[in-house]
């Protein structure tokens, strides 16, 4: 790799992740919000050290007249001397692999990975168990609908010692994942607290409602099922939701919760 | 790709060329001119050809891991890079105890003190090796660093509220593991496994080589952190998670699949405690050995520290980490947890 193709390598690089973050909002299908800072901070630097590069490459053949050759030669290229040093060691490992660098550009040019969505949250397993939360649910108004988040909801219908959910009518946002059983569907946020790698699907099943396309957002407005018997284990099985209304919306800026 | 490697191989070798304009084949602008037309038309070429959602959730999973892991990676390698350029060799001699059996439990506790991840870690440690650092303490320190520092310790007690004992336990587990695998080095470790990365100072100015250390291990580390992150996508999307909740209930064997999924997920130490939060049909001490393994072996972390010191020093230094880390996750869970 010639230090011509390493600069432009990070240029793509920095500006693939300048892309993503200054001029869009794709990057909230990756990373939490708060990251975006450390995001254009990195992409910028990373830039920079490759404009800095290309333009070094382009001044060199005035910079470096035959006099000034054999000290400017060392210094420009002792990334490349260490590496020959290397190949003694070890063959398969040379600067090579910094054309790797290339894919990530690729896949969020071609790709365009979109946010997680019923694919990672295909399988029938019940989301795992939220921990505990400390805090103590409020009690939720009586006659109008209260939004809340997929997270709370399970949270409530699982370690609510109050029951505050029984009766309310409550509005969930996530996107459609079906289900293998008869007569339901969920409704699906994937929880993310750093990456989306360590996503996690919460679930909720929707009863007595048609279940619109895959993958669709959609806003359910519905009434929680108490479980007819306390003995299943919190974790078992998804809370359900017997549904009045389901509406379609567009995917919401923040994919994850 | 290999066939551009191969064309650029030659014109590399030989050092009259350097320094010339030569050094550069004319072809270069022109390919990477294809690459910007490709990433252009691609867009609206190529982009609904490769809407297969196990393709799309892969490639999410992949670009997530890269991003998340990339400003982490540029701050390691300016700290690293600053440290070469800027620090005197005869810094570290005086900073450090002089024996070195001393000099790892320091190296280790000093890892407290620098708030990241396991991506920053690996071109910090290999910067202090170069400038003259026993290799032992900085691997200490490497091991230490990312499991230790402020912010782990208190995202594990955001995580686990009510439980403050698993932010204690893990802060003495992982740096219990951080000073044994450095004595256990320096006491067996040979020199010709580790490839320390000999840098010498560049003759040119102090920015100057500040920027030559800083792309290269940007691009070293940064590529093989790519493969890391394909392969932890790749087994992300593949193996389901409900294979691991049938064996939670078996003692010994869960707490060794915890530790194997740590190495497998590769999730950035910064976020660990909640996803080990979540894994709650787990013991107490099984999801320690997820906080004590995750950051000091993982899949990404082993692709650079093959990059960073050589094949022969993983193959050592990966095993003997992860045993130690199970063990003593055993021992210290059985004891605070």
């Amino acid at each position: 790799m010639n230090r011509m193709s390493q600069s432009l390598v990070m240029v793509f690089l920095g500006g693939a992740v300048l892309r993503i973050t200054v001029f869009s909002t794709t990057y909230l299908n990756y990373v939490k919000p708060g990251f975006r800072p450390f995001l254009i901070a990195a992409g910028a630097v990373v830039l920079a050290l490759g404009v800095i590069g290309l333009i070094q490459e382009w001044r060199k053949p005035y910079l470096t007249g035959p006099d000034h050759h054999p000290d400017g030669g060392h210094s420009e290229h002792g990334g490349h001397d260490e590496h020959g040093k290397h190949g003694g060691h070890d063959h398969s490992h040379g600067p090579r692999v910094a054309w790797l660098l290339c894919l990530p550009v690729f896949a969020i040019f071609l790709i365009a990975p979109p946010a997680l969505g019923a694919f990672a949250a295909r399988s029938e397993e019940p989301p795992p168990r939220p921990p505990i939360s400390a805090e103590t649910y409020s009690a939720l108004a009586g006659d109008t609908v209260t939004a809340m988040p997929i997270g709370e909801f399970i949270g409530r219908a699982w370690a609510d010692s109050t029951y505050s959910l029984t009766g309310k009518r409550v509005r969930l946002t996530g996107f459609v994942v079906p289900s293998a059983k008869k007569n339901r569907w969920y409704v699906t946020r994937i929880q993310m607290n750093c990456c989306a790698a360590d996503g996690i699907p919460l679930k909720v099943a929707v009863l007595k409602a048609a279940r619109p396309p895959v993958d669709t957002w959609v806003e359910v407005t519905g009434t929680w099922v108490r479980p007819k018997s306390d003995r299943i284990p919190n974790g078992m099985v998804a809370p359900e939701l017997v549904a009045t209304d389901v509406t379609e919306i567009p995917q919401p800026v923040e994919p994850y919760e | 790709m290999s066939d551009r490697a191969l064309a650029d191989a030659p014109t590399e070798l030989p050092p009259s060329e350097w320094g010339r304009r030569s050094a550069a084949p004319p072809a270069t602008p022109w390919i990477f001119a294809a690459i910007v037309v490709l990433l252009v038309a691609g867009r609206f070429v190529l982009t609904p050809l490769l809407a297969f959602p196990s393709l799309q959730t892969w490639a999410t999973i992949f670009v997530a891991i890269s991003v998340q892991a990339l400003p982490f990676l540029v701050f390691g390698v300016l700290l690293s890079a600053a440290i070469t350029a800027f620090v005197p060799a005869s810094f570290w001699t005086r900073a450090l105890p002089r024996h070195p059996y001393a000099a790892v439990p320091v190296a280790g506790a000093a890892g407290a003190v620098l708030p990241g991840c396991e991506c920053a870690s690996v071109p910090v440690a290999s910067g202090l090796m170069s400038r003259g650092v026993t290799p032992a303490a900085a691997l200490a320190f490497l091991l230490a660093s990312p499991a230790i520092n402020p912010v782990v310790v208190v995202a594990t007690a955001v995580a686990f509220p009510g439980q403050p004992m698993m932010a204690v336990a893990r802060f003495a587990a992982s740096l219990i593991v951080a000073v044994l695998v450095g004595w256990l080095w320096l006491r067996f470790g040979r020199s010709t496994w580790l490839r320390v990365p000999t840098r010498t100072a560049a003759a040119g100015s102090k920015w100057e080589a500040f920027r030559e250390a800083a792309q290269h291990d940007l691009l070293h580390a940064g590529g093989f952190l790519v493969v890391g992150g394909m392969t932890a996508a790749t087994l992300n999307v593949v193996v389901p998670r409900s294979w691991l909740t049938t064996v939670a209930d078996v003692p010994l064997l869960s707490i060794v699949v915890l530790a194997l999924l740590a190495v497998l997920l590769s999730i950035c130490s910064e976020a660990d405690a909640f996803v080990a939060a979540s894994l709650t049909a787990f013991s107490p001490t099984a999801r320690l050995a997820f906080l004590v393994v995750g950051p000091m072996v993982d899949l990404k972390l082993i692709a650079l520290q093959i990059g960073t010191f050589g094949r022969a020093f993983a193959a050592r230094f990966v095993p003997l980490t992860f045993i130690l880390a199970v063990l003593v996750s055993m021992a210290v869970g059985g004891v605070l947890l």
